[in-house]
């Protein structure tokens, strides 16, 4: 009995050197066309591996790339809203293609470049304008029509208007604030109200830090990306600057020197540990190691949902106010709201729109999912019913009235994604060296005017 | 069989790397469909760029070290565990463990041992009285790098105990045994009798850990995504920025060339150290 062909073959060749050559030549051929068929399968592979929009069992299918498939927080979350809009549009079947909050970006990028990319996806902040970069988002202004449109805060609009052409609608609403812990404050021997200007908050993160030096004074987001410029943009904007203005470099001011000043402080004084992504304070936060940070409205939910706090001992402890300003007394914040975008390629453009509107308007969405699983404010202009009630708490009140209208713009754009790291390092370096904040503001400086070719 | 491998080596190895040499001689943002050539000009830009020579000076350090410190851990503990017998063997198998852990496992492990306040590795040296004030591992310039590296020799340090022991095995026990005739103290058994042994050992195993660490992202990117500035950032972690969060992968290309014939280079000595351990 032969154990097997291939076995079998090299014995015969061995033994008879005159057959290499016929025998030979068949094997190599079998094997070319072998590895020619594995190279061709796993090309087509690659290319129909994120498609399979168009249609599936007569019906039309939307994929979506996004994030909240891909966390553990918001995965029961979207995958109802999922099931409840297939329930309601039975022709339409919608496919999630869940991709890291880090990697969506350059892989819808690379999606681009490859000519495969989802029908909807999720995006936050500078993707919006990288993508549409790219030119494959498609115009929404004939989707977004009058009624949907008058339904939408206008600013929250606006901020998916890129060069006159809507390309984003805002799905979950979510600016930056400061959280204060009333708790913490009342134990350090303080007034539990928020500071006014950044003088106060050290006044008070002084007082904290001397009282409990192991608790985390003041939570802020230092990493080198582009969330961490976003976060920190609105700061710089309150010290009288911003490290750029379209592609001309404007770091190396007085202005960028105070706030890089005030980073120096918060890290050498021990209030805050450097290069820490925002979400890192909030579990700390729900033990009440945490007296201040700037963050979107994520923190009730981490903070309920590790340390089980009703409403109302939350609101107990918590509160939330805008960042405070600097001299000239005005506020700023900078949005993280969650976008929806529609791809150019996409085949059932109508079932798409149907669906992110579901998403950023409807009723069950905003009450199912962008209440309960981002704790974020719905677009709407006028809430009613059973989400108004929802919205009748302190944080959400605060958030409407006091932070949103307080919402810049960062300088978002193609030049963002080539500045973001200069100016982050420089902000990392003014927290972690001891090189003096001048040659750091203009090392920023001359950074930039080299990245953004200005 | 060796045309259809050379085919699809071809078409998995050659291609992306012509391609990159390719893209290296233009301006080729990935945001926009326009790409211009022009020259040189990203090779000059590289020149001029401070952040290419730290990280290519932060690749240096990290490889080194790594590779060094790894070693001598290897050897040390190969030298102790040379003559465990019966079940204390289990010991060295113990040893071996941190290899066979995955190196994003290995690096969550040691950015929470380096935490600033409530890490392991602080409270230790504080109750130790060896500091007097928290460490800030992760979070400083001065650092970051260090400890990026610990965890790195931690986890490759196995390996080195793996091919010292084999190493080890094949000193011949009459030479042993002809120096403890001579009274041979324990050191000089080491240095001059075992250290030679393990020449050929020591040469290949760190040639291999130099192109490993030379290519080592996910340890580095886990615990301090290059930071805090550009501390921690090697050619890997500058390349990665430049071509995935930057979308500048003209630039980021011509890195990766210097990278390759850095590689190569290393990668030719490796195989003539091979071949002469062969002859």
């Amino acid at each position: 009995m032969r154990s097997c062909g291939r076995s079998e073959a090299i014995d015969a060749s061995t033994r008879h050197p005159s057959r290499i050559g016929a025998g030979g030549a068949r094997r190599h051929a079998r094997t070319l066309v072998l590895a020619c068929a594995a190279v061709s399968l796993l090309v087509v592979s690659a290319c129909s591996s994120s498609g399979g929009s168009g249609t599936q069992n007569g019906k039309q299918v939307v994929t979506f790339a996004n994030w909240a498939d891909a966390e553990q927080n918001t995965q029961p979350g979207i995958e109802a809203m999922i099931k409840e809009f297939e329930k309601e549009n039975p022709n339409i079947t919608v496919k999630s293609l869940p991709i890291s909050y880090t990697d969506i970006e350059h892989q819808l990028v690379l999606q681009v470049q490859s000519g495969n990319t989802p029908d909807v996806a999720e995006l936050q902040g500078n993707y919006t304008f990288s993508l549409q970069a790219t030119g494959a988002l498609q115009s929404l202004d004939s989707y977004a029509n009058g009624s949907y449109q008058q339904s939408v805060i206008p600013q929250e609009l606006q901020l998916g208007n890129i060069d006159g052409q809507l390309v984003a609608i805002p799905w979950t609403v979510a600016p930056f604030a400061l959280w204060y812990n009333k708790k913490v404050m009342a134990q350090a021997g303080l007034d539990p109200k928020p500071p006014a200007t950044w003088d106060e908050l050290l006044t008070d993160l002084a007082a904290i830090h001397q009282k409990a030096p192991k608790i985390i004074a003041f939570g802020t987001d230092s990493t080198n990306r582009t969330y961490g410029l976003d976060q920190n943009w609105p700061v710089m904007k309150s010290f009288g600057g911003v490290p750029f203005d379209g592609k001309d470099p404007s770091a190396d001011t007085q202005a960028m020197k105070d706030y890089l000043n005030f980073m120096r402080t918060v890290a050498s004084k021990g209030y805050t540990p450097p290069n820490k992504k925002g979400g890192f304070f909030r579990q700390p936060a729900a033990s009440d190691q945490v007296a201040f940070t700037i963050d979107g409205p994520y923190v009730k939910g981490v903070v309920q949902s590790t340390s089980h706090v009703s409403d109302a001992q939350f609101y107990q402890t918590w509160g939330i106010a805008p960042l405070p300003s600097g001299s000239d007394g005005k506020h700023y914040s900078a949005p993280t709201d969650h976008q929806l975008v529609m791809f150019s390629k996409a085949k059932n453009k109508d079932a798409a729109w149907k669906f992110m509107q579901f998403l950023s308007t409807s009723d069950y969405a905003i009450q199912n999912y962008t209440l309960k699983y981002e704790n974020s404010l719905p677009p709407l202009q006028t809430p009613t019913g059973e989400i108004a009630k929802e919205l009748d708490n302190p944080i959400s009140q605060a958030f409407k009235t006091d932070v949103i209208p307080t919402v810049i713009r960062p300088n978002w754009g193609t030049a963002y994604d080539n500045a973001y790291s200069d100016v982050m390092t420089g902000v990392q370096s003014a927290m972690t060296s001891s090189s003096s904040i001048d040659s750091i503001a203009s090392h920023i400086s001359s950074a930039l005017k080299n990245d953004l070719g200005g | 069989m060796t045309l259809p491998a050379l085919l699809i080596l071809a078409l998995v190895i050659g291609y992306p790397i012509v391609r990159a040499v390719i893209i290296s001689f233009y301006h080729y943002p990935l945001l926009n469909p326009q790409h211009n050539f022009i020259g040189a000009d990203n090779y000059r830009r590289l020149v001029d760029d401070p952040v290419f020579w730290q990280s290519l000076q932060n690749t240096a350090i990290y490889t080194g070290v790594s590779v060094v410190g790894a070693m001598l851990m290897g050897l040390v503990l190969a030298l102790a565990t040379e003559n465990l017998q019966g079940p204390w063997r289990f010991f060295r198998g113990v040893l071996l463990t941190p290899w066979a852990v995955p190196v994003i496992v290995v690096a969550f492990l040691f950015q929470f041992m380096f935490e600033d306040t409530g890490g392991i590795t602080n409270d230790l040296l504080l109750r130790l009285h060896i500091i007097d004030s928290a460490i800030p591992w992760l979070s400083s310039s001065q650092w970051s790098l260090a400890a990026v590296i610990i965890a790195n020799i931690w986890s490759q340090a196995p390996f080195f105990l793996l091919i010292f022991t084999a190493a080890l095995g094949g000193v011949p026990v009459e030479v042993t045994e002809a120096a403890r005739i001579d009274r041979a103290s324990t050191w000089s058994m080491i240095a001059l009798i075992k250290l030679p042994y393990l020449r050929s050992a020591a040469v290949v195993g760190a040639l291999l850990m130099i192109i490993q660490n030379f290519n080592n992202f996910p340890l580095i990117w886990a615990m301090t995504e290059g930071g805090p500035a550009y501390s921690s950032t090697t050619l890997v972690i500058y390349v990665y920025r430049l071509a995935f969060t930057s979308f500048n992968l003209g630039y980021a290309s011509a890195i990766g060339v210097v990278w390759l014939v850095l590689l190569l280079m290393i990668s030719a000595a490796f195989i003539r150290v091979l071949r002469g351990k062969t002859s």
